[in-house]
């Protein structure tokens, strides 16, 4: 039987806590840079830069630590701000980006964000 | 308040940052991620199996073989790439009509029906939901705002590697004359589950 990777990757989540959040039968992206970062992650496995199990292993080590310090019903609970985590962690880890080029590149993207918001 | 706007701030340009350097180390390009988001938003969801309702109701003939035959009605249609094959080979439709309604619940869902259904919703794998869904089925509809008549036989099945079930319900009254497209869009997931009925917008 042929799945397709994208198809086996969501559904090795369902049913436990690093489910992704859904609507309807649909992924949920609250925010835009949600689904970047999903597709992110997926597409990287899809191309052998890492096991699809290693990246789940590594959402749901982020998510325990999240609980360690929260309360369950925190509203400040963020599924894609662990999934961030998770991906960021992943691809320094394998290096596939360099620590130190992620933060100045996020430096400037930043700074790019500020000079351009009119309430800054 | 500003500390969330500036954990939203820092989180898109922290994406941003990574899909920047992925794409200019060559490790993906400037549209892989948007396949990826492609498959997931055209390729298998709920609205395959919307659409195949919507034509089940219009051409009572394409239900009878969809009810027969799923794999091979499904294959009528024009879907992507392997909808009917793959995953969706196993598939099996039941049809609601006066005196029954279906139910579908399963124990694994990696044997959800998704090419049709898209992802099952949380509750759908709770082994109490599962477990009163066919030990009460009728209270466990009511719960979900579902009041089915003591006439009406209530049949559940168990969605499993071999077989997985989808529902076709029943077509609301004041519909007559919709296009296929029209009916479609009114079709939940749920109610292909069996645990709504279609309703009409107001």
């Amino acid at each position: 039987m042929q799945i397709k990777f994208e198809q086996f990757a969501t559904t090795s989540m369902l049913g436990s806590e690093d489910a992704p959040p859904r609507s309807n039968g649909e992924l949920l992206f609250a925010r835009d840079w949600e689904g970047r970062a999903f597709g992110m992650a997926i597409a990287l496995s899809k191309k052998g830069h890492y096991e699809w199990e290693d990246f789940r292993q590594g959402l749901i080590a982020s998510i325990a630590e999240w609980e360690a310090s929260h309360c369950k019903d925190d509203p400040d609970w963020d599924y894609y701000q662990r999934w961030l985590l998770a991906l960021e962690r992943l691809t320094l880890e394998t290096q596939l980006i360099d620590p130190e080029e992620l933060e100045r590149r996020t430096f400037e993207l930043l700074a790019q964000a500020q000079t351009s918001s009119p309430n800054a | 308040m500003s500390e969330a706007v500036d954990r939203e701030t820092y989180s898109a340009a922290r994406v941003r940052a990574l899909e920047s350097l992925l794409i200019e180390k060559g490790l993906i390009t400037g549209e892989t991620v948007d396949k990826v988001l492609e498959f997931f938003e055209k390729d298998m969801g709920p609205f395959n199996g919307a659409k195949i309702v919507a034509k089940a109701w219009v051409d009572p003939e394409f239900k009878q073989r969809l009810l027969d035959d799923t794999p091979s009605a499904i294959a009528e249609m024009s879907f992507p790439r392997g909808m009917a094959g793959a995953e969706g080979e196993h598939m099996k439709a039941v049809a609601n009509e006066p005196g029954v309604h279906n139910l579908i619940v399963c124990t694994m869902c990696s044997c959800y029906p998704w090419p049709v259904l898209g992802l099952p919703p949380y509750w759908f794998k709770d082994p109490t939901f599962r477990a009163r869904a066919i030990r009460e089925p009728r209270k466990v509809l009511q719960e979900f705002g579902l009041d089915i008549p003591e006439s009406t036989e209530v049949r559940v099945w168990d969605t499993s590697a071999q077989i997985r079930w989808f529902v076709v319900p029943e077509r609301p009254e004041g519909t007559e004359g919709w296009s296929e497209d029209q009916l479609a869009a009114v079709i939940s997931p749920e109610a292909m589950q069996g645990a709504a009925k279609v309703v009409i917008p107001t």
